[in-house]
């Protein structure tokens, strides 16, 4: 019997089959994609707009722009990529960490587990428009229940803003943990049910105690999902957009991410130039770390 | 069998052009006309629709009424600024025009056309302009004044004030009497027109934003650091409650028309909003209270311009002058929107010398508009986002004597890089 593969016309007819994804993926993703790459050489703003295909060919000048703190959209941009690290440092360990201990609880055997299970999913599952909107009224200095609770406690002693500012950025986070951590535990969890209990079996009749057994057996186990899980957090992070817009409005003021930062620049002061310079520099970003986990993704898999 | 495959699709090819064609022979001319959110849906979309029927009957060209939100609106007209389709006549903000005509995606006008530049409101007309050329037709006009509760004002035993240091007199008694923010609400880094209030008080303090001939920013100078302290004061002194500071507009509209705050600066599409919310509201309109240099207030509002690449500029123009007839800018403002006509004609409507309407006619009469420039987006970003931190800085606790005077020269350097850029 030979091989369907090794027909010469069958190999052809495999290009015939892709042929139409190639087609859409070429007109949906690499052109635009090139085209904005394009863009970002060009003075495309207000006034060449209507005449686009003349606008003048500045070389690196939108970059050089956009990398001088000197310059406003320099400053801000930078900026916007500073504060996008600073929530990726906060939100990322936390998901994570808060994950694990959920992951770990729920592995256990308990009564309504699945729906507990079930559960913990919702913050997850809830489209974001709805659930930053609804964190945007929580965090309200006036009405919120964030305030009700830190002056009933009497933490505080006068409503606190937390929308703008230095707060608005904490705000964020925090509804970010909230909306993030499901997912970290929904993986973990997957990871735990994946680990061979005869291990634990073992452990227990070498007398090992549980934080012994976490150290050396779970955790270990858990790192080819660890690195998945906070590789594609990672990336996300970078192109934070919803949590930002809806908090905080188009203009989240100082604490603007690069992708809100883009958006406004590009669409709203017709910058076009300059924005996509932006979004190249992002792509450039995201594009490194999604090599890297492919590499630690592949890696993992030797290790199992 | 092949060939007639062959045949048969080059007939219905032909078939087709030639049904294309002849379509657009005998079909009437159709306009698209994009307007944005002036009134409730359940009102708005059915007067234009009525009146594009209308119109239709009188001329024979069929208007394709599109309602856009405002949040869109800015993006879509761009877009069809590059692909040239869309809509052929369509709505812009005042301070948006002069960027449009920049970009170069309005027609030129005639103004004399649509009964001359003196047909308009001054301001209205200046802000259709760009270096010298007329980009648009003026359609409705809105400036703001200040709201008053008169259940609270009568309670806390005050008069209207009249002047800025007035209003500070009359807020401390409100104060008193209320609690403290009880006095006034104020739009603040949320707010996306927290430059048209504060000129308000920088015109009234004898500044102005920008140097006569548009180059550099002026509104750093000493009138522009009181103007700005007297805003921020407001706060600091609590007559505005410090929420304030995270307000967009609505919020602060929204605590006046609650009844939770005694006054607030607003702008006649107000009115609609008390009318359904709180309509047992008992409120007063006056003109904004005069600063050390005199009266002042913003002119804003929304003009009507054609798209440059607009197949129909013709039919275009004959619906302006249509929506612009005296009875249907009466119906549409009185009516429809709450906001205030931009033609001198349409005034002599007994209605605007009645009530409150009487007070926006006069404030409309003096108030100003900004400069008309291609970077104005570029350098209202720039003002607000420094003003936004003079706000901050205060809620962070880190406001001294010299942050106002600090976040204004940074606002000009920022200014004055836009203003570099202005061709």
């Amino acid at each position: 019997m030979r091989k369907i593969g090794s027909k010469p016309r069958k190999k052809t007819m495999v290009f015939w089959f892709i042929l139409p994804a190639v087609l859409c993926m070429l007109l949906v993703h690499v052109i635009p994609i090139l085209w904005g790459i394009y863009i970002s050489f060009l003075e495309l703003d207000l006034y060449t707009i209507t005449r686009w295909t003349q606008a003048p060919f500045v070389w690196l000048e939108n970059y050089r722009q956009i990398f001088t703190s000197k310059v406003a959209v320099g400053e801000r941009f930078l900026r916007s990529i500073y504060t996008v690290l600073i929530y990726g440092l906060v939100t990322i360990p936390i998901g994570y960490l808060l994950g694990l201990l959920v992951a770990l609880l729920l592995n256990r055997e308990f009564l309504g587990r699945t729906l507990v299970r079930g559960l913990i999913l919702l913050p997850y599952i809830t489209p974001d428009s709805v659930a930053y909107n609804v964190w945007r009224f929580i965090f309200q200095a006036r009405i919120g229940i964030v305030n009700k609770y830190l002056l009933g406690l009497g933490l505080i002693q006068e409503p606190l803003i937390w929308l703008v500012g230095d707060r608005a950025l904490y705000a964020v986070i925090i509804a970010s943990i909230w909306k993030g951590w499901p997912f970290a535990c929904l993986i973990l969890l997957a990871g735990l049910q994946g680990i061979d209990p005869q291990l634990y079996e073992a452990a227990r009749i070498d007398g090992a105690t549980g934080w012994q057994q976490f150290l050396h057996i779970t955790f270990p186990l858990l790192k080819p999902v660890s690195k998945t899980l906070l590789m594609l957090n990672l990336i996300w992070n970078f192109h934070a957009f919803n949590q930002f817009y809806i908090l905080l409005g188009a203009d989240p003021g100082r604490a603007h991410v690069p992708s809100t930062f883009i958006l406004q620049e590009a669409f709203k002061n017709l910058h076009y130039g300059l924005g996509s310079a932006m979004a190249v520099v992002l792509m450039i970003v995201i594009l490194i770390l999604t090599a890297v986990s492919f590499r630690l993704r592949r890696g993992s898999s030797y290790e199992g | 069998m092949k060939k007639m495959w062959r045949t048969g699709l080059l007939g219905l090819i032909c078939l087709l052009v030639l049904m294309t064609s002849m379509a657009t022979i005998s079909a009437p001319v159709t306009i698209t006309f994009w307007a944005m959110t002036n009134a409730p849906d359940e009102v708005h979309i059915p007067w234009v629709e009525g009146k594009a029927a209308e119109f239709e009957r009188q001329t024979g060209i069929k208007v394709n009424f599109e309602q856009i939100g405002w949040d869109d609106a800015w993006q879509k007209i761009t877009t069809a600024f590059v692909t040239g389709e869309g809509a052929d006549v369509f709505q812009v903000g005042t301070t948006w025009n002069p960027q449009f005509a920049a970009a170069g995606g309005l027609e030129e006008l005639n103004i004399a056309e649509f009964g001359g530049k003196d047909a308009f409101m001054k301001a209205n007309f200046e802000s259709t302009t760009y270096k010298g050329k007329c980009y648009g037709v003026p359609w409705f006009a809105e400036t703001r004044a200040l709201f008053y509760n008169v259940d609270m004002f009568n309670k806390a035993g005050v008069q209207p004030p009249k002047t800025h240091d007035e209003l500070l007199k009359v807020s401390a008694k409100i104060v008193e009497t209320f609690g403290e923010g009880s006095a006034i609400a104020l739009a603040g880094t949320n707010a996306w027109d927290l430059l048209h209030n504060w000129s308000i008080i920088l015109w009234a303090n004898g500044g102005q934003l920008l140097t006569n001939d548009n180059k550099y920013a002026m509104f750093n100078n000493e009138a522009g650091v009181s103007a700005m302290k007297w805003y921020v004061d407001l706060v600091r002194k609590g007559y505005a409650s410090k929420a304030c500071a995270e307000y967009n507009q609505p919020q602060a509209d929204a605590a006046f028309v609650n009844g939770n705050v005694a006054m607030c600066y607003m702008g006649p599409w107000n009115i609609a909003n008390i009318e359904l919310e709180n309509p047992s509201l008992n409120y007063g309109v006056v003109e904004p209270p005069a600063g050390p240099k005199g009266k002042a207030s913003f002119s804003g509002g929304s003009n009507l311009a054609i798209l440059k690449a607009s197949r129909n500029k013709e039919a275009a123009k004959a619906w302006i002058k249509f929506l612009l007839k005296t009875e249907n800018m009466v119906e549409y403002t009185r009516d429809l929107t709450h906001m205030l006509p931009a033609q001198v004609e349409v005034f002599a409507d007994p209605y605007y010398d009645s009530g409150v309407w009487k007070t926006f006619k006069t404030t409309l009469e003096y108030a100003t508009a900004y400069p008309t420039l291609g970077v104005w987006g570029d350098i209202e970003n720039a003002v607000q986002q420094e003003f936004a931190g003079v706000l901050a800085a205060y809620v962070n606790g880190t406001y001294d004597e010299n942050t106002v005077k600090l976040y204004l020269n940074r606002a000009a350097d920022k200014v004055n890089e836009a203003l570099k850029r202005e061709k």
